[in-house]
């Protein structure tokens, strides 16, 4: 029977036990195949190394084994007995910012590793802020190495005390905390009775009972993007992607910001002929008296049409060798679009560690930072609030070799509208 | 209101992301290719490219041809080749075999020299800028660090340590950096999924993946390099509940693979798939 997928990105401090409690995870859910411990404790003898270490599982590199930290984010499936979890394992190093957004921009979400030992830390701080950038709502706290703490309530309650108000500041309001050590797999799988003082669920029973995958935007009004228009025999073909809402045969339908209109009187996938569509599907659309239709235009219905914006207000993380000043005309991907869009102004430098505006309309952003800026497009440009159509509301900064920056869109202004 | 599907509702799932996938790259790329061993996942790629482009796949499809491939690969390759109607392209480095390189001399000059080098050449002659592979996060602990598009420099190499971000589904664009770019639609499914798929699907299979006296190959290869597993299963069925329970990795008989010498990353630095 296929379980159902969620995409669980682990976050935390370095050092906090990360790769072990993915190690342990695995293990315990008899991921890993027998021969694989066997070459990996084989590997070990070799390293000269004594005792079996979890993290070993994980880090496949083997500059990474040599050198004991995390390089590259790691996506390894594990079973419980109600989900099939794809584990994202991020480098917990500052400078990997940018590869943790990538973990997490896959995630439905995110379990942040807290050592009992070393308590709170920036990162646990900065890791928690950055997801919810993202817009990732689930999150679970695992207090690790709690053997190290020799199972003390009172560490474990100082730990939830301090990180109570952070989190609930950043909207997370009741989340799970479930104490452990993944070195030992208390907690993890299995219970423990080293703390008997805790009466909740293991950490697998609790992401079992608490998480979701992320449903299905079905309700929503229609968007689709167009990714490509083909020519088959003499039909146009508009291959698009739909992001929210349904699309149905027979019906009317906008392209923006174009502004052409058309009746949809075919959709179509391979060998098929079908009456409407789902978010996810990329399909063909046969629609009537289309002119020009390219990549890059928004698909919506007349009565709740995809808006041409004036400017937007957006979140962006800067990653790696990038600056935005104000002025700035910065290329920016969206959907299947890409447009050119000039920095109007920087509005705040965030402090991604104390969670505070740290500067208010700051000259410049730099690499790592995360800021709010107001954008004007250049030219036409559709897209729409986060909280309202995450595919449209989010976006990249393409740099000069690849994504540069990410952002999410807070609000949008309607061309027309003052 | 019911949810459009398109079989089996998971399958579905995966099914569309791929070809979303596949989709976009043909939109990005100007002159894109797929590589197909003639195994499962490629085969199930190709059948991917088929559904995304409406039947006629636009672009050639690559087979890297060592010369020490089993007889049934080549068999199974120009049947399917002339019965899906696709542009077959076979890559050789035809100077390596001559010098009579081979894995008893030296295992990862023959896989770097058979077939990555054997690509290469080809990628200098035809230009392509992009590259559709069919590897999986699930095979190896390797290939589980790859991204969906994955760029290769003019040496083939992969910066394995600095990759660009990849964001959502923002795949990253060409770039004048990059010699080509790696894509990857099916990175996100499992083996049992592909056979799943398979059978949902009616694809043909090479019959080397079936049990014959008690051993069928799980992986395939090329033939000094690849051992048959233990198996009984002689059907998509007993494939499938096979994989269900065993604890047996994939590619336990591809001798390329073994984790201790770390051949697998150097392997796959140099531009191997």
């Amino acid at each position: 029977m296929n379980l159902p997928r969620i995409n669980l990105v682990v976050i935390g401090h370095k050092d906090h036990g990360k790769s072990t409690l993915i190690g342990r995870l695995l293990y315990d859910s008899n991921a890993i195949p027998e021969q694989k411990l066997q070459e990996v404790e084989a590997e070990l003898k070799k390293a000269g190394d004594e005792g079996f270490r979890f993290a070993f599982l994980l880090d496949t590199l083997e500059e990474e084994r040599r050198g004991g930290l995390t390089i590259d984010i790691m996506q390894t499936p594990f079973k419980s007995k109600k989900h099939l979890y794809t584990i994202i394992d991020c480098p917990g190093h500052r400078e990997f910012i940018k590869k943790m957004f990538t973990g997490a921009s896959q995630a439905d979400a995110a379990l942040l590793v807290v050592s009992a030992k070393e308590g709170i830390q920036d990162q646990t701080k900065q890791h928690a802020f950055l997801i919810r950038t993202l817009g990732i709502e689930q999150l679970i706290v695992a207090v690790n190495k709690m053997d190290e703490a020799n199972y003390e309530a009172a560490r474990f309650k100082e730990i939830c005390n301090e990180l109570l108000p952070i989190l609930n500041s950043l909207d997370y309001r009741v989340p799970a905390i479930v104490p452990l050590s993944a070195l030992k797999g208390e907690n993890v799988f299995n219970r423990t009775q080293k703390m008997p003082w805790y009466r909740g669920s293991s950490l697998i029973e609790t992401l079992d009972r608490t998480v979701r995958s992320s449903a299905s935007p079905i309700d929503k009004p229609l968007r689709a993007c167009v990714q490509d228009v083909y020519k088959l025999e003499s039909k146009k073909v508009v291959v698009c992607k739909i992001l929210t809402g349904i699309l149905e045969e027979g019906e009317i339908v906008n392209f923006d910001p174009s502004g052409e209109e058309g009746l949809v009187t075919g959709i179509e996938m391979f060998g098929k002929e079908i009456e409407r569509a789902g978010p996810g599907d990329s399909v063909g659309l046969i629609v009537n008296k289309l002119r020009e239709a390219k990549r890059g235009e928004v698909v919506s219905y007349p009565q709740n049409r995809a808006k041409v914006v004036r400017s937007f207000v957006a979140e962006m993380v800067l990653f790696s060798n990038i600056e935005v000043r104000n002025g700035d005309v910065l290329i920016i991907r969206c959907g299947t679009a890409e447009n050119k869009c000039k920095v109007q102004k920087i509005l705040e430098r965030i402090d991604p560690i104390n969670l505070t505006v740290n500067a208010k309309s700051p000259e410049v952003l730099k690499s790592g930072d995360v800021g709010k800026i107001l954008f004007s497009p250049l030219q036409p440009m559709c897209i729409e609030k986060y909280s309202e159509f995450p595919e449209l509301g989010r976006f990249v900064v393409e740099g000069k070799r690849g994504t540069a920056a990410a952002g999410i869109v807070l609000e949008t202004h309607a061309a027309g509208a003052e | 209101m019911s949810r459009p599907n398109i079989g089996d509702e998971y399958l579905g799932g995966l099914e569309k992301k791929s070809i979303a996938i596949l989709r976009e790259a043909k939109a990005q790329f100007s002159n894109p290719a797929a590589l197909w061993s003639t195994g499962k996942d490629s085969t199930a790629t190709l059948w991917l490219c088929k559904k995304a482009f409406f039947g006629k796949i636009p672009f050639p499809i690559i087979h890297i041809d060592t010369g020490c491939k089993f007889p049934e690969i080549y068999e199974f390759r120009d049947k399917l080749a002339k019965e899906w109607g696709f542009h077959l392209i076979i890559a050789k480095n035809v100077e390596a075999m001559k010098r009579g390189v081979s894995p008893e001399k030296d295992r990862f000059q023959c896989c770097t020299l058979l077939k990555t080098k054997a690509l290469k050449n080809l990628l200098e002659k035809e230009k392509f800028d992009a590259l559709i592979l069919a590897i999986r996060r699930d095979e190896h602990g390797i290939r589980a660090k790859e991204r969906y598009y994955s760029p290769r420099d003019v040496d083939f190499k992969w910066n394995y340590e600095d990759q660009p971000a990849e964001m959502w589904d923002l795949y990253v664009k060409p770039s004048e950096d990059f010699s080509h770019m790696r894509i990857h639609p099916i990175l996100h499914w499992t083996e049992l999924n592909v056979w799943q798929y398979v059978k949902q699907e009616r694809l043909p299979v090479n019959p080397l993946y079936f049990a014959n006296k008690g051993k069928r190959y799980r992986s395939l290869g090329c033939q000094p390099c690849t051992v048959p597993i233990p198996s009984n299963a002689q059907t998509i069925d007993e494939i499938v509940k096979e994989l269900e329970t065993s604890k047996i990795p994939e590619r336990a008989g591809r001798a390329q693979d073994k984790e201790k010498a770390y051949m697998m990353q150097k392997l796959r630095s140099l531009g191997y798939m």
